[in-house]
């Protein structure tokens, strides 16, 4: 027998740790024991070839809120919130470019430079999501709806938050309901004409998931995104985990790397975990930031494991879509024409080219032509790369976990090159020193997620309301003691710290 | 044929017998006479307005190739109210509903499965397929049967309206929570499940053999441009177990003499109330004054006065057409504007000089007395969809198909059948634009029967005449906007409170004395009687007339 | 449609009265002749050959095959021995039964389970993390009920096995005229008898060769009707008539736990983990809300009911399944009866009934409805202890 915590955290992705963080500044004795010998998880900094370096699998830092960041006192490590969303460059068929600018003024010159009509529209589009988001963000930063509470806590639940919704008016009231369930492409064509401008809004609500622009319910994801968005950090993911993880360490939280878990011991009620290399840590209360499959169908016994819950797990559907791409180019990334240098692109052609995209996916087939979420890092953290050199980092979406035939290693090239030639066609020039191409197979392998999907457990109305399942949707489990603080849980997957914070809440309040 | 004749007898384009009524309710579908015939049933003068030379709407019989009824659109009765039939008597006015025995899907490897209304029977289906999903089907059975009776709460009252202030409203929708609430916490979950996720991840959660769901998911998908993988198509399996808790047992059916009987009679029921019916009779347009609708015009000219005008076309058609825009404030404008139709499906109605040997199981047996899926796989059927979203008809298509003569022999000459083949997709909005359906008719009825000849080799031969409906036939000859047969995506935004538009979800318009009765309202589409239904006893309830 | 047991060709020719019925799914004789008086009393005074192959048979198998079925059934199978057979029930998280059945141990790492219902997608879905493998044997296997007090001769006269050492509820590999079978010492008679599990392509031999050495014993096939009389005799409980498993009921109140149905001896509560554990425990100490009763229908005001309307007392000639209200004696619904019977060995009108626990110790009074000329009317009832028949020789070696 060994050491005795308070809590003990399983995983030191940013959930993890901002549970850490929450709970150690609350007085608690907590451990973090992350599996690999970095922290961060999916936003982990990694050198990737000798003198560059990543910032993260996870570029989109908009979910960052000012409330944790202030909860956690992270801007006193080092974070720094930008004061405007990012411009983010959105390219369709090589030459064909549109600037989404994070100021509204140039935002809306950029797109009346291709339509009148969008133009007006953007205006009218980005006060609709400002009105949703006064309404949405409460509801993303409370614990959802507990699906299972006996009939009177559940009316009265039902009931706050119903009035709630009634306080929007009668008009945006029914405008949110009848959008959420809507798709993507549907909306946003109710606003633009422009198929580039389209594409490039409708992008992030689908980067992901297992759904495309004209699958019903993609709204809700946008809305979710839209919901929780603020202007993001000014640096890339990797400083919000250095900044967590200091915020950790000053509130007496313990971090060990290299500690993978290999069981969490439970006798009525959890006691503790045992590590792969035997060692037994006892705790009241351990807080799994893995993902919900991870914990329920390997770390646990299958006998302490109610049928139910091991059943409806089975079924929580985690299908990995996404591919990540780093290159380490020895000049910077220049867009062809331009002469800006923009930190974010999203190479998509038009709604039909993201839907092509998906049906590859659907049919395990190998991307023709992949969607693009590009990241330049470097540019805000010039210490990633040598100096003149670049780190680019590509999510590419719609790519299959289950490829017929399988993952091999002339695949992973064949993907590889497949996504440094979209990127090429939009380029001068792509001087690339290294390049690492991750599957989602590999992803599935490196973080720890099964099935390959980046948000532990697909993003989709269904998995959005409820996450993961009933049972533990208020981030308890049936196991006395045990506590899911990842992605997996509400509000879900990205860099909001929300589900590490509302579960430290929740532990607090047992 | 004899006095037996099944075909629907056009009436006599008779005039309307004054110039003044209570009511006028524009197009004789099934939705506009149940709405009629609840009106005069009610003591109210009524005159119903139909285009065509019959009644109908999307559910007829016609003789278009002598011997042989087609019920050309509609084909099966399904959710038909039972309520109406009881409280309009139609059974007393000709209707005959012929129960559905078995779902039968062959498939390319020459297996097939059908499943039958004895849980013993099914069950040895299923367990050549997988013994472990035939131990779960009657479990899936049991829990839809008790999602269905939530849904029904809501099928059989007008859609409650989560915005209002009103009391009554108020408690309306706390009933409707309490419902809910009264499920156990794996139902309510389910429940939300059902509402939101795909017929195929739905079914993932009970079953694991493909062969198995891929026909059961594909009633999800009926009538709307998504396929069985997109999200929001699980609730409509629900339609399959509304019958049963509606206490009408086996309520999917045939109707004798073709669909065409469902119109007839509950024509003859509102007739029996004094309803005057006026076929060949097209409005041009309401009549409106001072922004109140006084009546209608006919294309012919005349002008026809009533206190109310119900219209049971589709909102497009309704609000763009009859009424027109300039007489409508933008915003509602933008909302029917914005509610989508577009038509998915075709239909290929075949007369057959005999009855051609599945594959799979060949012969005159009880598994072709049902309807025949055509739905082997997922990918199958995502495949045929994919095609549509980019605006081609699939050229192997999921298909529906029954062939009513063989146990109605009615509808065919001795000896000879009658086939009806539901096809999807075939989307209005075809990549070369829709008008060029015409061109393209013949193709799309080819790749319907050379598909189904992979399963039926001896079809084509069979096969005397052919009908083909393609979306813009079914816009252009049966007046259904975009050639939607549910007169609107039935998609979870276009329903309850959202249909046709927020706000106007309760069979009333923004024109005064202009009211909505069709398949546009809730609780949409199918034959089901619901929207006419419940226009009327609203209307009623308003005390308007 | 059904479809025919392995023995069909058998009992359809001998199944003179055509009286059949649907069995989950196959045909099954419900009486040979038009009563099935003579089949009852074969069962109770001589033998009777009955084919029992419609019941569920699952093979599972494995290392973990012992560990899996302690976790998925109410019973530490564990302590099973090898060459023993047992009696169980099954529940879900919440502690309701699934259904009930029987386990025999045939090896150290091969067990039979039989059902009531379908069970293998259950089985296979709690089988995770556990190494067995579950398949169906059902349509492989043959199997009779060889019951009644000649049972165990007409057995010893045609196996090789040691039969009169077999003791109650023991199972052992047997040859029967060359064919290889499992003999169980069980039964859903409450009498001596034995079960005999049979390849099926080898069915019709065994039959053969029972229904020969049976004849001097006075052995008859009997039907279902017969069973049926003598299981209520028994006391024993049967699945959707008595009790509904928890996966079919539509509403939370018609589940029951296996303490309501009198199958608490069957749970073994404190030891490693089970699906059910908690709740079950939760449920033993506050105590069950229902109890499972024999009860005795009392004779002489059943008389003198009929008596009322000029009747002689009219008993059902075969065992019911329509459940009847309970009362207390002031008149307030208590419980139903759901299955009963005239005992024709006992002379006594018999139900088995659910009523709410504190009316369920023997010797309570309650009252039941009975219908006498077209009057429902409710009569005395007294509590007894099951089974009502439970004869010396079930048991004995």
């Amino acid at each position: 027998m060994s050491a005795t915590y308070d809590v003990i955290v399983i995983g030191a992705g940013h959930n993890g740790l901002t549970t850490a963080a929450a709970l150690g500044r609350a007085g608690r004795r907590v451990l973090v024991v992350e599996a690999r010998d970095v922290a961060g998880g999916l936003a982990a900094s990694e050198e990737f070839h000798p003198g560059y370096r990543s910032a993260g699998l996870l570029h989109d830092t908009s979910g960052v809120g000012s409330d944790i960041v202030a909860a956690l006192g992270l801007e006193r490590h080092g974070l720094r919130l930008r004061r405007q969303a990012a411009d983010v460059l959105t390219l369709g068929d090589p030459g064909d470019a549109l600037l989404l600018c994070g100021e509204p003024r140039r935002a809306v010159a950029e797109i009346e430079s291709r339509s009148a009509h969008d133009a007006q529209s953007y205006v009218r589009y980005r006060d609709a999501l400002d009105t949703w988001r006064g309404i949405l963000r409460p509801f993303l930063n409370e614990p959802p709806v507990d699906l299972l509470a006996p009939e009177s806590s559940g009316a009265w639940d039902l009931l706050k938050r119903g009035l709630r919704l009634r306080r929007l008016g009668r008009r945006d009231l029914l405008e949110l309901l009848r959008l959420t369930p809507m798709c993507v492409a549907d909306w946003l064509g109710e606003w633009f004409e422009t198929d580039l401008l389209k594409a490039g809004l409708a992008l992030p609500a689908v980067a992901g998931t297992f759904m495309a622009p004209r699958s019903p319910g993609s709204n809700a994801t946008l809305l979710l995104r839209e919901g929780a968005a603020g202007p993001g950090i000014e640096t890339g993911a990797h400083t919000l985990i250095e900044a967590l993880q200091r915020a950790a360490e000053a509130a007496g939280v313990e971090v060990r790397m290299g500690a993978p878990v290999s069981r969490v011991g439970v006798e009525g009620h959890v006691r503790g975990v045992r590590l792969a290399d035997g060692e037994e840590l006892q705790a009241a209360v351990v807080a799994a930031s893995c993902h919900p499959a991870t914990l329920f169908l390997r770390l646990l016994e299958p006998s302490r494991v109610p049928l139910r819950v091991a059943h409806a797990i089975g079924r929580y559907r985690s299908r990995g879509t996404t591919a990540h791409v780093l290159l380490a180019l020895r000049s910077p990334l220049r867009f062809r024409g331009r002469d800006d240098a923009p930190e974010f692109a999203r190479i998509a052609g038009g709604i039909d080219a993201i839907e092509r995209a998906f049906d590859c996916a659907k049919h395990r087939r190998m991307p023709h032509a992949p969607v693009l979420e590009v990241h330049v890092p470097s540019l805000a953290s010039p210490e990633l790369a040598p100096e003149g050199h670049a780190v680019v980092s590509i999510l590419a979406h719609f790519v299959p976990y289950a490829l017929d035939g399988g993952w091999d290693e002339s695949r992973r090239t064949q993907l590889g090159d497949r996504i440094e030639e979209t990127l090429a066609a939009h380029c001068d020039g792509l001087d690339v020193a290294a390049r690492q191409v991750a599957t989602p197979v590999d992803l599935e392998a490196r973080y720890a997620l099964p099935g390959g999907n980046i948000h532990h457990g697909e993003h989709s109305l269904d998995q959005l309301l409820v996450r993961p399942i009933p049972e533990c949707n208020q981030y308890r489990t049936p196991i006395p003691g045990l506590f899911l603080c990842g992605s997996g849980s509400h509000p879900g997957g990205g860099l909001s710290c929300t589900p590490g914070m509302l579960a430290a809440r929740a532990i607090l309040a047992r | 044929m004899s006095g037996e004749s099944a075909a629907s007898t056009p009436r006599q384009a008779s005039r309307p017998s004054r110039s003044s009524y209570d009511a006028i309710v524009i197009g004789g579908g099934h939705n506009g006479l149940v709405c009629a015939a609840y009106l005069a049933r009610a003591g109210r003068s009524v005159l119903l307005l139909e285009r065509r030379h019959l009644l109908g709407g999307s559910a007829v019989s016609e003789e278009i190739y002598p011997g042989f009824i087609y019920s050309s659109c509609s084909y099966i009765v399904s959710l038909l109210r039972p309520q109406i039939v009881r409280e309009l008597d139609l059974a007393r006015h000709g209707l005959e509903i012929i129960p559905l025995e078995s779902t039968f899907t062959p498939y390319p490897d020459g297996r097939s499965l059908a499943r039958w209304s004895d849980p013993a029977r099914t069950r040895e289906e299923i367990r050549r397929f997988s013994a472990r999903d035939a131990d779960v089907y009657p479990e899936f059975g049991l829990a839809m049967g008790r999602l269905a009776h939530f849904a029904k709460n809501v099928v059989d009252v007008p859609a409650p309206d989560p915005a209002s202030l009103d009391p009554r409203e108020l408690l309306k929708l706390r009933r409707l929570g309490r419902t809910f609430l009264d499920f156990d916490g794996d139902l309510r979950w389910l429940n939300l499940k059902l509402m939101t996720m795909s017929a195929t991840d739905f079914l993932s959660l009970w079953f694991e053999n493909e062969q198995l769901m891929a026909p059961m998911s594909a009633s999800g998908i009926i009538g709307t441009l998504l396929g069985v993988r997109s999200p929001g198509t699980a609730y409509v399996l629900l339609h399959h177990y509304m019958g049963e808790i509606d206490g009408a047992y086996r309520a999917w059916g045939f109707s004798r003499g073709g669909m065409g009987r469902i119109s007839e009679a509950i024509g003859r029921a509102a007739e029996a109330h004094a309803a005057e019916i006026v076929t060949r009779a097209g409005v041009q347009r309401v009549l409106l004054r001072s922004g109140k609708a006084r009546g209608v015009v006919l294309e012919s000219g005349e002008e026809l006065q009533a206190r109310v005008v119900i219209s049971a076309l589709d909102p497009r058609r309704t609000f763009l057409q009859l009424v027109g825009e300039e007489h409508l404030d933008a915003e509602f404008v933008t909302a029917i504007r914005r509610f989508k139709l577009r038509g998915s499906s075709g239909k290929v109605n075949l007369a057959l000089d005999r009855l051609p040997d599945f594959k799979a199981r060949p012969g005159d047996g009880p598994h072709i007395r049902g309807d025949i899926s055509i739905a082997p796989d997922f990918d199958y059927l995502e495949r045929a969809y994919d095609q549509a979203k980019y605006g081609s008809f699939s050229e192997r298509p999921f298909m529906n198909i029954v062939i009513p003569s063989l146990v109605d022999p009615s509808v065919a000459p001795p000896g000879k059948h009658v086939m009806s083949i539901f096809v999807q997709w075939a989307p209005y909005h075809l990549a070369e634009g829709a008008h060029t359906w015409p061109q393209r008719r013949e193709a799309f009825a080819d790749a319907v029967v050379s598909t189904l000849a992979e399963y039926c080799p001896g079809l084509p031969d069979a096969i005397l005449h052919r009908q083909v409906l393609t979306p813009w036939d079914l816009e252009q000859e049966y007046g259904l906007s975009e050639g939607n047969i549910f007169h609107g995506e039935l998609s979870m935004e276009q329903l309850l409170f959202l249909r046709p538009a927020a706000g106007w979800a309760r069979y009333r318009t923004p024109i005064r004395n202009l009211w909505m009765c069709g398949s546009g309202t809730h609780p949409g589409g199918g034959v089901m009687g619901g929207p006419g239904e419940l226009a009327a006893k609203t209307l009623l309830k308003a005390g308007e007339i | 449609m059904p479809k025919p047991t392995p023995f069909h060709a058998r009992t359809s020719a001998l199944c003179s009265s055509l009286f059949w019925k649907e069995w989950a799914g196959y045909h099954a004789v419900r009486s040979y002749d038009t009563s099935h008086e003579a089949e009852y009393q074969a069962i109770r005074h001589a033998a009777a050959l009955l084919d029992v192959t419609p019941l569920y048979k699952y093979e599972v198998r494995g290392a973990d095959a012992a560990a899996f079925l302690a976790w998925v059934t109410v019973r530490d199978i564990r302590k099973l021995k090898v060459g023993r057979v047992t009696y169980l029930c099954w529940c879900d998280d919440a502690g309701k039964v699934v259904d009930d059945g029987t386990v025999a141990r045939l090896a150290e790492n091969a067990f039979r389970v039989t059902a009531a219902e379908p069970a293998l997608a259950w089985l296979r879905t709690h089988a995770r993390g556990f190494d067995v493998e579950i398949d169906e044997s059902t349509e492989q296997l043959g199997a009779l009920a060889l019951q009644g007090p000649f049972s165990r001769d007409i057995l010893a006269d045609v196996t090789d096995a040691d039969i009169r050492a077999l003791k109650f509820f023991a199972v052992t590999r047997a040859h029967i005229h060359g064919t290889e079978t499992w003999i169980s010492r069980t039964g859903y008679t409450g009498d001596l008898g034995y079960e005999i599990w049979v390849p099926r392509e080898r069915a019709l031999q065994v039959w053969d060769v029972l229904m020969d050495a049976g004849r001097s014993y006075r052995l008859l096939p009997a039907g279902l009707d017969a069973l049926d009389v003598a299981r209520v005799e028994a006391g024993f409980l049967m699945n959707g008539v008595d009790y509904f498993s928890s996966n079919h009921c539509p509403i939370e109140s018609r589940k029951s736990t296996p303490f309501e149905l009198g199958l608490g001896w069957t749970v073994k509560l404190e030891r490693d983990p089970f699906v059910g554990q908690r709740a079950l425990q939760r449920e033993s100490q506050s105590g069950p809300r229902w109890g499972f009763v024999g009860l005795e229908i009392d004779w002489v005001e059943y008389e003198r009911l009929f008596a009322e309307f000029g009747l002689p007392p009219q008993v059902p000639g075969a065992a019911w399944r329509a459940a009847v209200p309970v009362y207390d004696l002031r008149g307030h619904q208590v419980g139903r009866a759901t299955s009963g019977a005239w005992s024709p060995i006992l002379k006594r009108n018999l139900a088995l009934a659910s009523v709410r626990s504190e009316f369920g110790s023997v010797g309570t009074r309650l009252r039941i409805e009975v219908t006498a000329e077209y009057q429902r009317r409710a009569i005395a009832a007294t509590v007894r202890a099951t089974p009502f028949y439970n004869p010396e020789r079930k048991r004995a070696t």
